[in-house]
């Protein structure tokens, strides 16, 4: 008897049946998209379009509006979720933007700490010790208090790091997270990662290239190209 | 004239005609529904997060503690102005005994809402309209959707609420300030007699009871719609729109929201 994969077991954690998004001339193709991903598991998804993989993340969360099918979060369809509870589902997964995404009316503390404190009670000293171990874990000083746009491009993609993985996230979803250099910060990233993942975390990893997961990808992962076509399974290929 | 053509004629006509009721009434229909989702988001516990109070807090802080300054200049101005002059020609035409009346009806009813509103339209309306068109423009407020934060929950109620606490407060300052100061400068020209506190309980005296809602009533919703106005202005643009557009139709808006609820309020109330 073939043996159950983590979905099959457990149930996934995003799972898209038959998708097909409202075509509207720009962006994600209105093909239909199959996918499911179990908890722990990681999915790379290659992808050279931004604003595809922009959308592609937003139909995950249910910002997309879909034509047919369904598309389902940790079992719950976005579809029937009355507009608070899906609020509160976005809540639970991490995200890592492609464009900057940290707003300059804040402090980046408060950019980093804002997803969390909206929506747990977790008190807040919790939250900040948490923070201040990822934030040295990924080569930051500590929890930084300057507005965003005063820090360096690298300096801020720690801090969207530590946003990502804060609270332990149900799943996350990566919009061209790493770059091979520097090293450091690229292995801290994978070892966070694979942290996540062994507590349950399912990863969607969208990349523009693929020699980024290349160190990381093992047998029985799976791969897809998004593209003009849709989503094409390319384990094999 | 065929009848296709004309038909065509007539079809253009009523199109034109819906498009100009559509595009003027969108806005309107958009701030009474948002006003609602405003009061009934406000209502429930569960929207007063830890961002939402820090984002109330720092907001009521920026219209208050911003705003006071030009509040104290505007209304000693008006004090100067609107107050002594009231007072002086009162007591020329023999009317002394209209000086409370005319002050709390013509003065704190109906100027101090409308000009505590055009100040916070400028001091803190503005900044308010520049910052959300900025997030909206740059794709943040998509991402903060994304990260499961509702940007009306996040913005949108509580900078509302804070103007329309700082449009009482403010109000109320001009207010008094105002008075105190018509009451000096015809104190120290001779014109007024009586002690500060006499002149005062003559305008509270003189102040009609149903006033007493309806004054509050005025700071509070100038604040509330010069702030809806401003947030959903900036969350409303198109890929056409920039600060140069922007600015100037917001605080249009701004102007005409002040107005019209300062006159909704007086129909209301039964003081026109």
């Amino acid at each position: 008897m073939a043996e159950k994969t983590i979905s099959q077991q457990f149930g996934p954690v995003l799972e898209l049946i038959e998708a097909r998004p409202v075509f509207d001339e720009s962006g994600l193709t209105a093909a239909r998209y199959n996918l499911s991903l179990g908890p722990g598991e990681c999915v790379f998804i290659e992808c050279r379009d931004e604003t595809q993989r922009s959308q592609f993340t937003d139909l995950c969360v249910g910002l997309l509006p879909i034509g047919d099918g369904k598309v389902k979060c940790l079992g719950l369809d976005w579809q029937q979720l009355e507009e608070r509870r899906a609020w509160a589902l976005r809540g639970r997964i991490g995200r890592f933007f492609s464009t900057n995404s940290l707003i300059d009316l804040y402090g980046t503390h408060i950019n980093i700490l804002w997803p969390r404190m909206h929506h747990t009670r977790t008190p807040t000293k919790q939250l900040v010790a948490e923070a201040v171990r990822l934030g040295i874990r990924f080569g930051l000083p500590g929890l930084p208090t300057q507005v965003p746009s005063r820090l360096s491009v690298l300096d801020r993609r720690r801090a969207e790091y530590v946003r990502a993985f804060l609270g332990g996230p149900d799943l996350l979803l990566l919009e061209d997270p790493v770059a091979l250099d520097p090293k450091e910060l690229y292995e801290a990233f994978l070892s966070e990662l694979t942290a996540a993942r062994e507590k349950g975390c399912a990863v969607l990893w969208l990349a523009s290239d693929r020699s980024v997961w290349r160190d990381y990808w093992q047998d029985g992962m799976q791969i897809f190209r998004l593209g003009d076509d849709g989503l094409i399974d390319m384990r094999g290929v | 004239m065929k009848t296709p053509s004309r038909f065509t004629i007539i079809h253009r006509f009523v199109a034109f005609l819906g498009h100009i009721v559509r595009s003027y009434l969108r806005f309107l229909l958009l701030m009474i529904g948002a006003s609602w989702g405003v009061f009934n988001e406000g209502m429930l516990p569960s929207t007063w997060r830890r961002p939402v109070r820090y984002e109330f807090w720092r907001s009521l802080r920026q219209v208050a503690g911003g705003g006071l300054l030009s509040v104290i200049v505007v209304a000693i101005i008006t004090g100067f102005g609107i107050v002594a002059q009231a007072v002086f020609w009162l007591g020329f035409a023999g009317m002394n005994q209209m000086i409370g009346s005319v002050l709390s009806t013509v003065l704190v009813s109906e100027i101090a809402p409308v000009l505590v509103g055009v100040i916070l339209l400028g001091r803190a309306g503005m900044l308010m309209l520049a910052e959300m068109s900025d997030l909206t423009m740059r794709g943040q407020m998509r991402t903060l959707s994304g990260l499961g934060i509702d940007p009306f929950l996040g913005f949108v109620v509580p900078r509302t609420l804070a103007m329309m606490l700082g449009g009482f407060t403010l109000g109320t300052f001009f207010s008094l300030i105002a008075l105190a100061m018509g009451y000096v400068v015809c104190w120290v020209k001779g014109i007024v007699t009586v002690s500060i506190w006499s002149f005062m309980f003559q305008v509270v005296n003189s102040v009609h009871p149903l006033d007493y809602f309806g004054i509050p009533l005025k700071f509070l919703s100038s604040g509330f719609v010069v702030g809806l106005c401003c947030c959903l202005s900036g969350m409303d643009i198109t890929t056409d729109d920039n600060m140069a557009t922007l600015i100037p139709r917001g605080f249009s808006r701004g102007i005409l929201s002040i107005l019209i609820i300062n006159v909704v309020v007086d129909i209301v109330l039964g003081s026109i």
